[in-house]
């Protein structure tokens, strides 16, 4: 069971119950803030050492004053929101009231504040990032480029060399006619996958960096 | 733990972790852990108890973009804490002094 799962249940219980609601915020925000304590990746861990929602919320009810049979009280509609999954039914409503709007903002102000007081550490490392990739297309490009400028110039060559001796002349033309052959037979290749494949590692990065400031960045977490 | 823990024995010892310094409800349980075998969803109701008896408040206080609720010991809650501490020591000469056959000679004057 993960957090919203625990919290979600915890709370239909405590209405069901009949707590009122400014004591069912005040334990949510405490159990939220457990979860929360106990690291993002703890929380089936979490759930799991805290017992049931249901026992959770008999001890929680029993000690405001509602006087309760048990855990079975809650069972005549069992976890309705979570049994039927996510494909069958719509999506459970999340009814935890405890995130006002102003905590969202406070995060993000945080965000950016660490994006912009971390930004001599990752700026430099964006920037090699982008110029590796771009000379690797230079490289590559230049490669083929020269490939070609050979292969055309040796028939060139073995062409009018042809006329004055004639061995040199289909020497030069074999070996151009060979480059020629390679660089057909590589770029396509080439052409068709590595070089999209570095414009789209370039875009991945951009996108990356739109996405830091859309989100206020991962790169502080 | 082969002794249990009575609520008021629970809430003695988290009125003197609170005391010590503020803190929140995660680290007054792992805390108590070093002693008893208690779970988050143990302490909430004991915490929930001390605030309505008005021997501990909370504050909030901003921790990594989000709000965490502190506790904080009130007067009234350091003069429990004493009355528990008074009782406790008295508890503790009298069991001791059977189960550590502690101040045998008192037993066999009485």
């Amino acid at each position: 069971m993960n957090k919203l799962e625990f919290l979600t249940k915890l709370r239909n219980c405590l209405e069901k119950g009949g707590m009122n609601s400014d004591d069912i915020n005040d334990a949510l925000t405490y159990y939220e803030e457990v979860f929360l304590d106990a690291g993002f990746g703890k929380e089936e861990e979490t759930a799991a050492s805290m017992g049931s929602p249901e026992d959770v919320a008999v001890n929680i009810l029993r000690e405001s004053g509602i006087q309760i049979s048990g855990p079975e009280a809650f069972d005549p509609q069992p976890a309705p929101a979570f049994a039927a999954g996510p494909m069958l039914g719509p999506m459970p409503q999340y009814q935890y009231q405890g995130a006002p709007v102003q905590k969202k903002s406070a995060n993000w102000g945080l965000r950016i504040f660490f994006a912009v007081i971390t930004f001599p550490i990752w700026l430099p490392i964006l920037i090699v990032i982008v110029t590796v990739l771009f000379a690797l297309i230079v490289t590559v490009l230049s490669l083929v480029f020269a490939f070609i400028a050979s292969g055309i110039g040796l028939i060139a060559g073995g062409v009018s060399a042809l006329f004055v001796v004639p061995s040199v002349g289909l020497m030069l033309l074999g070996a151009g006619l060979i480059i020629t052959g390679f660089v057909l037979l590589l770029c396509k290749p080439v052409m068709n996958k590595a070089i999209p494949a570095l414009g789209r590692g370039i875009k991945g990065v951009c996108n990356w960096i739109g996405g830091l400031f859309k989100k206020g960045g991962k790169v502080n977490e | 733990m082969g002794f249990t823990i009575n609520a008021g024995l629970l809430d003695a010892m988290v009125l003197s972790i609170v005391q010590r310094n503020d803190t929140y409800g995660y680290e007054i349980t792992q805390y108590l852990r070093k002693a008893v075998d208690i779970s988050e969803s143990t302490l909430y109701p004991v915490l929930r108890r001390l605030q309505k008896g008005e021997m501990l408040e909370t504050y909030d206080k901003e921790y990594m973009g989000r709000n965490r609720r502190y506790y904080r010991l009130t007067s009234q809650g350091e003069t429990s804490l004493e009355e528990y501490r008074e009782e406790w020591r008295n508890h503790k000469k009298k069991i001791d002094s059977i189960l550590m056959d502690e101040g045998a000679e008192e037993n066999e004057q009485a």
